[in-house]
């Protein structure tokens, strides 16, 4: 049984226009320390896909178990529990807090757990220096550059432990040189155990993952294995 | 980190419009305690004034046939006045609101012709009568302080007419006594027309022991509850008419009223339009936020969490607009007060109204904000990260 699985996943969008069915009968599995890939056209749905194997949101019809908890049966509350334990994001556009520093940005999941400032100093310090901005801890988002920023996103996914990361296009606004050193990082992540899941559109970038699922108009198109460079 | 580093982040980034809401507070805030203080230092000085004024009730006997005038009972010839005994002071005290009874001034009326005029005599207890008529102004004998039994006050009307003044000698009812001092106009026609002597020694002149005409009594405060001492006198005291000062300084008591009525419909005024410019203010706050708030959401903050952030931010808001608008309030009418109540008032700087001011500022800014946070919590996370 893997770490992640999905079984015949529908969401249905009811809106001004009638229905959209974004996703249509999605099943997929997905094993501990696995880096996949998620790709597809624009409105293809991998998105939707992400943002419900994120436990962000509930598929109209099927269910998704992660380490043998379906995560849908859970109400609202215990599901940010659950996203808090086992999920980190990484967004599109990184989403970093403004007023906040690197460091604070980092330490913003562990902000609603017990452990005290130093312990979360402590952790969000080494995550820094694991992403390569140990030395940018107090800078504000707005005086970091572009990679930088996605590595603070990085951090912040990462230094909660959970098992599992979600990415959404993680290299869609960088340059090829600083993507392609944002997705070594991934797989330096991976090859230490965590499971990624990608959302993205360029194709350089599965030269990194292990398996990309193609998705077309809400449907699983297929699975195909890679074999991943070495960083 | 806590929750409340990013609240105070959050009100750091946004200065001018976080600023301009603590300043919205500061005016609402400032305006009430001011009106509330000048009110208060305004009721305060009317008790002032009527504790000045001295009695707020007099006793005199249930009798109808009466023509001479002092202190509300008027006599036709002071000879016919009913009398009581001194044994009523006694009586007064047993009242259920007796601590109340501040200072009691019994009086005996008789009439005497000097230099061949008719005169007016009261005899009183000449330390309570000055302790209740302290706006006395006596135009005294060298060092003299206080009459004995062989001297008299003179009121401004009588001495006048008798021609007499301090140090000069009076024969009263067959017997010489110095005045001890002359009293200046009292606005008070019964006051100035009289001639006061040692109550004793005008029960032993007139030969009328123990005998009391009339009583005046000052309770000790403002807020004290007059009319049930008064109802509460008038049956321990039967045959007696027992009533309450009714004084241009209740007119103003009156006027007092009013404005603290008007205080309190101002005060409700600028608390709802404050609790609507925090409502505003947050709603506005949150709703630039949503993406912020998507992301706290997604990585796993629950809504109590998000609830708590918003409502951190607006305590903070409402504590420093509730401390400024308190200190400037104060300020205000501290300087001010006078010409605002157009009385002479003094301003106290009261503790109690600060607790007051701050916490209901507080109070006003967290319930206000209920809404925007209840709004942040309905917030999708996929909708407000614009996943899809």
């Amino acid at each position: 049984m893997g770490l992640i699985e999905i079984r015949d996943v529908h969401k249905i969008y009811t809106g001004g226009e009638g229905e959209v069915h974004a996703l249509k009968g999605i099943s997929l599995e997905v094993q501990e320390g696995e880096f996949l890939a998620m790709m597809g056209p624009s409105g293809s749905g991998k998105s939707t896909l992400l943002s419900v194997m994120g436990a962000l949101n509930p598929p109209s019809k099927g269910s998704m178990i992660i380490d043998e908890i379906d995560v849908y049966a859970l109400d609202s509350e215990r599901r940010a529990d659950f996203r808090h334990e086992y999920i980190g994001f990484v967004f599109q556009q990184f989403q970093l807090i403004p007023y906040l520093t690197a460091m604070e940005n980092v330490m913003l999941p562990l902000a609603i757990s017990k452990r005290t400032d130093k312990e979360q100093r402590e952790m969000a310090q080494l995550v820094l220096e694991k992403v390569g901005l140990g030395n940018k801890a107090l800078r504000l988002p707005n005086q970091l550059s572009g990679g930088e920023q996605n590595r603070v996103a990085i951090a912040r996914a990462i230094v909660n432990q959970p098992p599992i990361v979600f990415a959404d296009e993680p290299t869609g606004s960088l340059d090829t040189k600083t993507g392609q050193e944002i997705l070594e990082l991934f797989q330096t992540l991976n090859n230490e155990g965590l499971t990624i899941i990608m959302v993205t559109h360029n194709t350089e970038n599965l030269d990194w993952v292990q398996r990309v699922a193609f998705i077309r108009d809400g449907s699983l198109e297929k699975i195909q294995v890679c074999k991943p460079r070495l960083a | 980190m806590r929750l409340t580093n990013i609240a105070m982040g959050n009100l750091k980034r946004r200065k001018l419009k976080m600023g301009l809401l603590v300043l919205g507070l500061v005016i609402g805030v400032a305006s009430i305690v001011g009106l509330f203080s000048i009110t208060k230092a305004m009721q305060e000085d009317l008790a002032n004034k009527i504790d000045e004024y001295g009695a707020n009730m007099l006793i005199v006997p249930d009798n109808d046939n009466v023509s001479i005038s002092f202190g509300g009972i008027t006599v036709e010839g002071v000879g016919q006045v009913k009398d009581f005994d001194m044994s009523i002071i006694d009586k007064m005290r047993t009242i259920k609101n007796k601590e109340t009874l501040n200072i009691i001034s019994p009086k005996l009326l008789a009439d005497d012709s000097i230099n061949n005029k008719q005169a007016l005599l009261v005899g009183v207890q000449f330390p309570e009568e000055l302790r209740l008529k302290k706006w006395w102004q006596i135009n005294w004998i060298a060092g003299k302080k206080a009459p004995t039994a062989g001297e008299v006050l003179v009121g401004s009307e009588a001495a006048r007419v008798l021609e007499l003044a301090p140090g000069n000698t009076v024969k009263i009812k067959g017997q010489d006594f110095q005045v001890a001092g002359t009293i200046q106009p009292t606005g008070s026609s019964e006051n100035d027309s009289a001639i006061f002597i040692d109550l004793a020694t005008l029960q032993k002149l007139t030969n009328r022991p123990q005998a009391v005409s009339l009583v005046e009594a000052a309770a000790f405060c403002y807020t004290c509850p007059i009319f049930e001492v008064t109802s509460q006198l008038q049956e321990k005291l039967p045959g007696t008419k027992v009533s309450a000062l009714k004084e241009s300084v209740q007119n103003r008591d009156d006027m007092v009223k009013k404005f603290g009525v008007f205080a309190l419909a101002v005060s409700g005024i600028i608390m709802i339009i404050g609790a609507l410019v925090v409502l505003i203010s947050m709603l506005s706050s949150v709703k630039e936020r949503t993406r912020e708030i998507g992301v706290f959401r997604a990585i796993g903050y629950r809504k109590s969490h998000v609830i708590q952030i918003v409502l951190t931010e607006a305590t903070i808001l409402s504590l420093i607009g509730g401390i400024i608008g308190y200190l400037i309030g104060m300020s205000v009418a501290s300087a001010f007060g006078s010409v605002v109540a157009q009385m002479d008032v003094k301003v106290v700087w009261q503790p109690l109204l600060a607790l007051y001011a701050i916490g209901g500022a507080v109070v006003i800014g967290v319930v206000a904000s209920a809404i925007p946070a209840w709004q942040a919590t309905r917030l999708d996370p996929v909708e407000a990260l614009r996943f899809i």
